[in-house]
């Protein structure tokens, strides 16, 4: 016993290192740096219109990592995102166009993409299908279904809905787009599902493990399918988002956007492996990445410079994650 | 019924002529092999039962069934009288059947709190988690138990004894009419090994049945009321521990007597050194150890839990770094430090941890045992694959492995076969020097001397064996010579002949 005691009391790191163990700590020091940086070099970044704007951008990858960040967490991944994106904008502005109304295009929107949650969970939890097989597949096919079906020419939003548009150009008090509204709202529930609901755990569970999950009672089937749902279904609102803000359903709407999600969450220390990471984390990832790229857009430098240095982030912040864990375990 | 740990009262009426447990006919098959046949077993509220019996005799299939990890393929159970259908460890908790295994089943990333609690989260009238109460009640649980765990500590970052207390407590956090612990001593020390035994007899006094699965005879003599043997599926027996001695425990267990648990075959080791290491020290635990092991020897390591075994076991192997000192095997330095050069001068690990060190657990029996020797299986580059299950086979053979087939996945093989493929592995490569993490964990008396006879044979065949080992009759029956360690440094080293018990245990308190 006293061994063990003494062990635990040696193992204690320092403050500095306590403070950097906590991932989202790392990150907001992160995203300061980027700020900072940019509002030297880079006139007119540091605005109230600038930051604001950069938000909106940021919330349909902010909506979708959410999702992404939960099927990561429980051991998965959802890639079929980006195409879902794309999918659902045709059920919204068809009926939209058909009835002029927003409650039905957007339920039907919702109806589609648990449809699609269904799908990849069931393949997934039940069939036991590996989930980026699943997941590639039903982003082909939704794709390939977008294109067939538009002839690769836009749909228009011909209803034109007040409601609708302000989703899009709408801001509470004239000043936070209602997108990024929606995005901060849902941050804040689930990510107090993630932390405080019984339900969040057993994600977490599942995703540390899954035999240890399954000894404890917890149906590891039902949490995954369920965390399918959960990610369709938030792609599913940043979808309509998309979809207010071009105005039309086009079959390229959202190409490479799962991607971009999947880089942001990983940069926010939400491990492929499941288990590890919080919402938070994934937020921030969100952030620095767009911040980044409106800042470095701000210099002056080419979108092809942007991709080459968000690739070069993700790598290092991964490999300094690892080589951190890697101390932690003393090995 | 004045004690209980969280929920007291819960257990209260708990009538005792009602068996808390009883199945009746147990049948369950798996592909090639009928792992029980018929069992019954009983168990009554308040007592204490021990289940025992060697390797594949069909106590972890049997507790796994209560856990509803296997669905069962004949029989019954009732849970005080009335019949239950357990088809899956949701159902096994909800009827208060709390199962500890031996393999830690614990969430790494949680915190020790959060895993007491992790089969039923207390929440608020919202539903919400209550985590000040997580937090008040597993302190009070440690508390109460007396063990001495931190609970707000991350749960990977504990030692794995810790980890094992952790298990023990969540057992107790929930209502509980049986609690099953399946070899829950494993990594305990005596003093931990006491306070469990303390809270085993508590368990026992609120009218919980105890399951206790062990293979270590004083402590089954030493808490159970009643034991029941398993042999081959079957069962054997189920009597008062009274009744029991020790010959009579072994003879149920293996159907036969075991006269002397470690048959020494092998004449008096060499003078060639095989394994010299000078002033080895590692940035962890290790400073200034320094020792020889000669060819045809047994060189038994002891220490107490933390002495640095292990430690020293995976840095003289080349798998974990060291910071100064060197290691030679047969006069060649070990450099670069790693396990491919510690390979290819023929030093190899058996681990102390099969699971995750040892075992391709999903892969066949003869890809986990031909792993180090593929070089000397292929022809231009392609594995000759008719050559290594011959190989494989020869040793399958030879160390009378009881596997189906050469293709069986080894997870399902017990733990004693599991070592054979293992120390197959590093034969089959042409070590000089094995070394031996904890060679008889989780192996049970009767594959225990087949693996002490096993090591007397690699020693008897002129190769140096490094033992590291927490059993004393392990260590004084099979060692030529002892080392004991403390705290990273070595202590003493005596002949085989120089060394008594209470020697050994000076030193190892240093």
């Amino acid at each position: 016993m006293s061994l063990a005691s003494t062990a635990s009391a040696k193992d204690q790191p320092s403050m500095l290192a306590r403070l950097f163990a906590r991932q989202e700590l790392a990150l907001l020091v992160c995203l300061i740096l980027v700020l900072a940086f940019f509002s030297i070099t880079v006139e007119n970044f540091f605005s109230v219109r600038n930051m604001t704007n950069v938000l909106g951008q940021a919330s349909l990858a902010l909506t979708a990592g959410i999702g992404c960040a939960i099927v990561f967490i429980s051991g998965e991944v959802d890639i079929s995102i980006g195409s879902l994106l794309a999918t659902i904008a045709l059920p919204l502005i068809i009926i939209m166009n058909d009835t002029n109304s927003l409650l039905l295009g957007v339920g039907g929107a919702l109806l589609f993409g648990l449809i699609i949650g269904v799908v990849n969970g069931y393949l997934v939890a039940y069939a036991g299908i590996n989930s980026l097989i699943v997941t590639l597949g039903t982003m082909f096919i939704m794709r390939g279904g977008v294109y067939l079906y538009t002839g690769q020419r836009a749909i228009p939003d011909d209803a034109s809905l007040d409601s609708f548009i302000a989703l899009s150009d709408g801001r509470l008090f004239n000043i936070v787009p209602y997108s990024a509204v929606i995005a901060i709202a849902l941050l804040v529930a689930f990510g107090y599902m993630m932390q405080h609901r019984p339900f969040g755990r057993q994600i977490y569970a599942v995703g540390g493990n899954q035999e240890v999950a399954r000894l404890a009672g917890y149906d590891v089937r039902r949490v995954k399918f369920i965390c399918f749902i959960i990610s369709a279904l938030l792609a599913t609102v940043a979808g309509i988002i998309l979809a207010a803000r071009v105005g039309s359903a086009q079959h390229t709407a959202g190409l490479n956007f799962e991607f971009q999600v999947v880089a942001a969450t990983v940069l926010g220390g939400v491990s492929l492996a499941g288990g590890i990471g919080s919402l938070t984390g994934m937020a921030l990832g969100v952030l620095i990445l767009q911040f980044l790229s409106n800042g470095l857009r701000g210099l002056g430098l080419p979108t092809e410079w942007q991709l080459v240095i968000t690739g070069m982030i993700i790598i290092a912040a991964v490999a300094f994650d690892e080589a951190k864990r890697r101390r932690a375990n003393g090995g | 019924m004045s004690v209980d740990f969280l929920h007291p009262g819960e257990g209260a009426a708990i009538d005792t002529n009602v068996p808390a447990l009883e199945m009746r006919g147990i049948g369950k098959r798996f592909p090639g092999v009928v792992a029980l046949d018929n069992v019954d077993f009983t168990l009554e509220p308040g007592k204490i039962h021990a289940l025992m019996g060697e390797n594949g005799a069909g106590k972890s299939t049997l507790i796994k069934i209560m856990a509803g990890v296997y669905g069962k393929d004949a029989g019954t159970i009732r849970m005080r009288g009335r019949e239950v259908d357990i088809k899956s460890p949701r159902d096994s908790l909800k009827e208060g059947i709390k199962v500890v295994f031996q393999e830690i089943a614990l969430i790494s990333e949680f915190t020790v709190a959060e895993n007491i609690f992790l089969e039923g989260y207390p929440t608020g009238r919202t539903g919400s988690i209550d985590w000040k109460k997580i937090r008040a009640d597993s302190a009070a649980l440690f508390n109460r138990i007396g063990f001495n765990v931190d609970p707000a500590a991350r749960t990977g970052s504990l030692p794995v004894s810790q980890q094992q207390m952790v298990e023990i407590a969540r057992a107790l956090a929930h209502e509980a009419r049986v609690v099953v612990m399946d070899e829950p001593t494993s990594s305990l020390t005596p003093n931990e090994v006491s306070l469990l035994f303390t809270v085993i007899r508590r368990l026992a006094a609120l009218g919980i049945a105890v399951v206790y699965v062990s293979h270590k005879l004083d402590e089954v003599f030493e808490i159970a009321d009643t034991v029941t043997v398993l042999r081959d599926g079957r069962h054997i027996s189920t009597r008062p521990i009274g009744e029991h001695t020790n010959d009579t425990l072994i003879q149920d267990m293996i159907g036969r007597r075991i006269d002397n648990l470690f048959p020494r075959q092998r004449g008096a080791a060499g003078s060639k050194v095989a394994l010299s290491v000078e002033k080895l020290s590692t940035a962890k635990k290790l400073i200034d150890v320094s020792f020889e092991a000669r060819a045809g020897e047994v060189l038994g390591f002891f220490g107490l839990m933390g002495a640095g075994r292990t430690e020293l076991a995976k840095a003289i192997v080349g798998y974990d770094p060291i910071i100064s000192g060197t290691i030679a095997v047969d006069g060649q330095r070990l450099a670069p430090h790693d396990t491919r050069t510690g390979v290819r001068l023929g030093i190899g690990l058996l681990t102390e941890d099969r699971k995750s060190e040892g075992l391709m657990g999903e892969l066949p029996v003869y890809q986990n045992a031909s792993l180090a020797s593929l070089g000397a299986f292929a022809r231009l580059g392609f594995v000759d694959k008719a050559k290594e299950h011959q190989a494989v086979q020869d040793y399958v053979d030879r160390f009378r492995i009881k596997t189906p087939s050469l293709f069986q996945q080894i997870k399902n093989l017990s733990g004693g076969n599991q070592q054979k493929v293992l120390i197959s592995r590093w034969l089959m490569r042409g070590l000089k020097v094995i070394v031996v993490d904890e060679p008889t964990r989780g192996i049970d008396v009767g594959a225990k001397s087949e693996i002490f006879a096993l090591i007397d044979r690699l020693a008897g065949e002129g190769l140096a064996v490094v033992m590291m080992t927490s059993e004393m009759p392990e260590l004084l029956g099979l060692a030529d010579r002892i080392a004991v360690m403390c705290e990273g440094r070595l202590t003493a080293i005596m002949s085989r002949e120089d060394a008594t018990q209470e020697k050994i245990l000076n030193a190892a308190i240093g």
